[in-house]
């Protein structure tokens, strides 16, 4: 959020299922040079993750249990008192993040888990968070 | 002589140790490094143990199954991985979902590897290739163990 020009906290437009809202999103400031040495695609799936998976747990109290391997379909496993859930995270600095949600939901569905699941994308350039279940 | 001390390591540590082997065996893998097959050894190890402890009806006993043969064909132990499959389909309890899955993994392993070997494959030696994988895994030495006392 810091590396695309905002300042904490920032609101971001939230799209779940098609229902709209806001949220806003706080950080620590953090030195943007150390921000540059780092992967820029790396960081940008890091502050997706981070976004998205505070975003779940703040909507309904879902809690990370583990990472999934890329062959599940889904970045993480999620618990809480009504289940589990499989979400898949992506984070986009300034492209189409409807496209990139219809990108990962179809990814998703791919998950043979009987459980939920999720695809959240987080944008940054114009703070955002879409999701969509499947 | 070496004291060797064992640790009980809960479900939820393992959790932990997984998520972080998996994301960076999936870095490694993505930037081709030569560390990416001991790093999903890791992964399986980790998975392993998972499976060890969780019921394979459950939704976490399910994953780790599947996510510990898939780990170890990728870390290249073709035999061990179908050895692990055998174990885990043999479990009554394991839901007909998990047992297609573990399937799947195998058939995506071939596309995999007929995709990187093309000309072997049009041929049908793609087994030479697992066997050249299998050989040189276990000429490497290994910080974590293929096969763990029970």
């Amino acid at each position: 959020m810091q590396r695309a020009g905002h300042e904490s906290p920032a609101t971001a437009a939230v799209c779940h299922d098609g229902l709209e809202t806001s949220a806003a999103i706080e950080w620590p400031p953090e030195d943007l040079g150390a921000l540059e040495v780092l992967d820029y695609n790396r960081v940008t799936e890091d502050g997706a993750e981070a976004v998205a998976l505070t975003y779940v747990n703040v909507k309904a109290g879902w809690v990370v249990k583990r990472r999934l391997q890329r062959g599940d379909h889904a970045d993480w496993l999620m618990e809480n008192g009504a289940g589990s859930m499989a979400v898949e995270v992506s984070g986009t600095i300034a492209g189409d993040p409807l496209g990139r949600l219809g990108e990962k939901k179809r990814q998703v569905a791919e998950c043979s888990l009987p459980i939920y699941r999720l695809a959240v994308v987080v944008g940054f350039e114009r703070p955002s968070i879409l999701a969509g279940s499947v | 002589m070496t004291d060797t001390t064992a640790f009980a390591v809960t479900e939820d540590e393992l959790d932990t140790l997984v998520s972080i082997a998996i994301r960076r065996a999936e870095i490694l893998d993505d930037e081709r490094s030569p560390a990416a097959d001991e790093a999903w050894h890791e992964v399986a190890t980790y998975e392993r143990r998972l499976a060890a402890i969780t019921a394979p009806s459950d939704i976490a006993g399910g994953v780790a199954r599947v996510g510990a043969v898939r780990a170890t064909l990728t870390a290249g132990h073709r035999a061990e991985a179908e050895r692990l499959a055998s174990v885990y389909l043999a479990e009554p309890e394991l839901p007909a979902e998990r047992r297609a899955a573990m399937e799947r993994v195998f058939q995506e392993d071939r596309d995999r590897v007929a995709q990187h070997f093309p000309t072997l494959a049009k041929s049908g030696r793609l087994a030479e290739v697992a066997a050249w994988k299998a050989s040189a895994a276990a000429q490497e030495s290994r910080v974590f163990p293929i096969r763990e006392a029970a």
